[in-house]
């Protein structure tokens, strides 16, 4: 029994570097533009699709699908952009819908294009176990793991030493006083669109790699991105890490005690419970109660 | 005067022209009786966020809870049809109670949350099979009985109970709007933290709105397990239960109370009979381009649209 919990203990730690590379890029843009975008996990489905297309048609590993996912996710988020930035009255309350939007048109379009099966990597590299003492994992769990860190520490180097990083955290902060400080909003907005879709592209090419992938699922993944959003406090990047540590761990550990069908629930029961008991997240500052 | 005057008239179309005419074309009546459907959940959505300020994506958990609720009522416990679509709204209701934290944060969060509080009330009805049936669901659920004479059961009695239904739902939305709540929910629609100083309990308010949205969503929930007799998770839960409705308030106008309505009934006959012979998977994409479209270029809706250049004309005239 203790080996089991142990191993769900791991693996769930392994789902939650993609989780928090995910629900970081929502955080970023909705850091910088007060933008919630519900369109986010369709974009990440939308890489892991480039990736399974990549490694059908061309026979490789998904990794080799990066270069084109990057490409084709930060086109689509600069488009979303660009799209939320038309917005004139209500910005808050449209966006949201406008993001549903294009959500539902991702969502849709994706099953035109690839069909509504379910579809998972071929790669037997990707697939070969890897044995670490007691605990198990596939090799393509453990590379992006690694992968995922060391984005991680690329974006808090990014945010703490560049320029441009810089800018984000202060529009986020104090949009007027950046604006005052020579630093132009909407370019640092579409910037943090960027980066995030960044995040988004590697995280796709990840969850195709070791998992599962339908149309639906991108829905599914806004909704993960956002229970850790709210779990971590808004604006903290450890906190995104540890939530998405947190609801990855929950979720390995009711798919091992309980069942599978209830992994969503038992995400969701985090979710509630911090609301109800620390409704500013268990790293966020005070001041989203209203 | 005039408008009184058009309304009296859309009541004698809707209740007496209609049926007469097309009462015996089952496929046409059948898309009313949908597109009604659509439109009752639009107007109650459409209540939540002119009045309660809040953007739902989960309206589904309330029409799914609302339908199982009466379903297995009137299934198990052989309660009668209509106390059971009542029961059905008020389960809806209470499933409405867990989003109350929700209520106290600003921004985004009621929507985020809701949408991710949808997919609870799919599993549970998935899972608790010795209740729910499971994924095979629950068949044989009591049609609408035979009264004063009339079978209800029919296409033409389900078009006059939705038809009914919605327009009451209709009433009382007016009635919220024109009392002193509604005063108040305008007032904190400008300025919340105003009004919270002049003594409004803004989110008691907001609770009670939410109330009454799950509540109509609820029974209009329970009148569709009636009137297909079928109920499985997926059916009950589909996202579509949502996703229809936001498009059509958003294209009817969601701050105005016929909009929702006439939105409902344009977006969900264009979808049946134009987008989905174009793609017939998949025809959803278009819903979502319209959205998109409408959010950028009318926000208001058309029916707000429309009445400015009526009184364009007027005044050109």
């Amino acid at each position: 029994m203790l080996e089991l919990i142990l191993q769900a203990l791991f693996s769930g730690v392994l789902q939650g570097g993609s989780y928090a590379l995910i629900a970081l890029g929502l955080a970023l843009v909705f850091g910088t533009m007060k933008v919630i975008n519900l369109a986010h996990g369709e974009l990440v489905l939308l890489a892991a699709y480039i990736a399974y297309t990549v490694e059908s048609s061309l026979g490789v590993n998904p990794v080799f699908a990066i270069p084109l996912a990057l490409l084709i996710v930060c086109a689509a988020a600069v488009l979303v952009y660009f799209l939320v930035d038309l917005i004139r009255q209500d910005r808050e309350l449209n966006s949201l819908l406008l993001t549903y939007g294009i959500a539902i048109i991702l969502t849709n379009a994706i099953q035109l294009i690839w069909s509504a099966d379910i579809r998972s990597t071929g790669s037997a590299w990707f697939q070969e176990p890897v044995v670490i003492g007691p605990l198990y994992s596939m090799r393509s769990e453990l590379v992006f793991f690694v992968v995922s860190l060391a984005l991680m520490t690329g974006l808090w180097w990014w945010l703490s030493r560049s320029w441009y990083g810089r800018a984000v955290r202060a529009v986020s902060s104090q949009r007027d006083a950046a604006k005052l400080m020579g630093v132009n909003p909407r370019k640092t907005e579409l910037v943090s669109f960027i980066v995030a879709s960044i995040l988004a592209s590697f995280a796709g090419v990840a969850l195709f790699s070791y998992g599962v992938i339908q149309p639906s699922y991108g829905h599914v993944l806004t909704v993960k991105a956002f229970i850790i959003t709210v779990l971590a406090g808004m604006g903290s990047i450890p906190g995104v890490l540890v939530g998405a540590l947190l609801l990855g761990v929950t979720e390995a550990l009711t798919v091992t005690l309980a069942s599978s069908a209830l992994q969503e629930l038992a995400g969701m029961c985090l979710f509630l419970l911090v609301l109800f008991v620390m409704p500013n997240g268990l790293f966020g500052a005070a001041g989203r109660r209203g | 005067m005039k408008t009184n005057a058009s309304i009296w008239v859309l009541l004698l179309v809707a209740y007496g022209a209609i049926p007469l005419t097309l009462g015996s074309n089952h496929y046409v009546m059948s898309l009313l009786v949908a597109a009604l459907v659509i439109g009752g959940i639009a107007l109650a959505w459409a209540l939540l966020g002119n009045l309660g300020g809040m953007v739902s994506f989960g309206h589904s958990a309330f029409f799914g809870v609302g339908a199982y609720v009466s379903a297995l009522l009137t299934l198990k416990a052989g309660t009668p049809i209509v106390i059971a679509m009542l029961l059905g709204g008020v389960g809806a209701l209470l499933a409405s109670l867990v989003m109350l934290p929700v209520l106290r944060l600003r921004g985004p969060y009621f929507a985020l949350a809701i949408l991710a509080y949808a997919h609870i009330f799919k599993i549970i009805a998935t899972e608790w099979t010795a209740v729910t049936g499971g994924s095979a669901g629950l068949s044989s659920i009591p049609r609408f009985p035979t009264a004063f004479g009339f079978d209800f059961s029919g296409k033409v009695g389900s078009y006059l109970i939705i038809l009914s239904v919605v327009l009451i739902f209709a009433l009382c939305y007016r009635l919220i709007r024109a009392s002193d709540y509604g005063i108040a929910l305008r007032a904190m629609h400008d300025s919340e933290d105003a009004t919270r100083v002049i003594g409004v309990n803004s989110v008691l308010l907001k609770a009670l709105m939410l109330f009454v949205s799950a509540f109509m969503t609820g029974v209009i929930g329970a009148f569709n397990a009636h009137y297909i007799n079928f109920l499985e998770p997926d059916y009950a839960f589909n996202g579509l239960w949502v996703t229809l409705p936001i498009v059509a308030a958003i294209f009817g106008g969601y701050r105005t109370i016929l909009g929702p309505l006439i939105g409902a009934v344009t977006v969900y006959l264009i979808d049946q009979l134009v987008f989905k012979s174009l793609i017939p998977y998949g025809h959803q994409l278009i819903l979502g381009a319209l959205l998109v479209a409408m959010i950028l270029f009318s926000p208001s809706g058309l029916v707000p649209l429309l009445r400015a250049s009526v009184r364009r004309n007027h005044a050109a005239g």
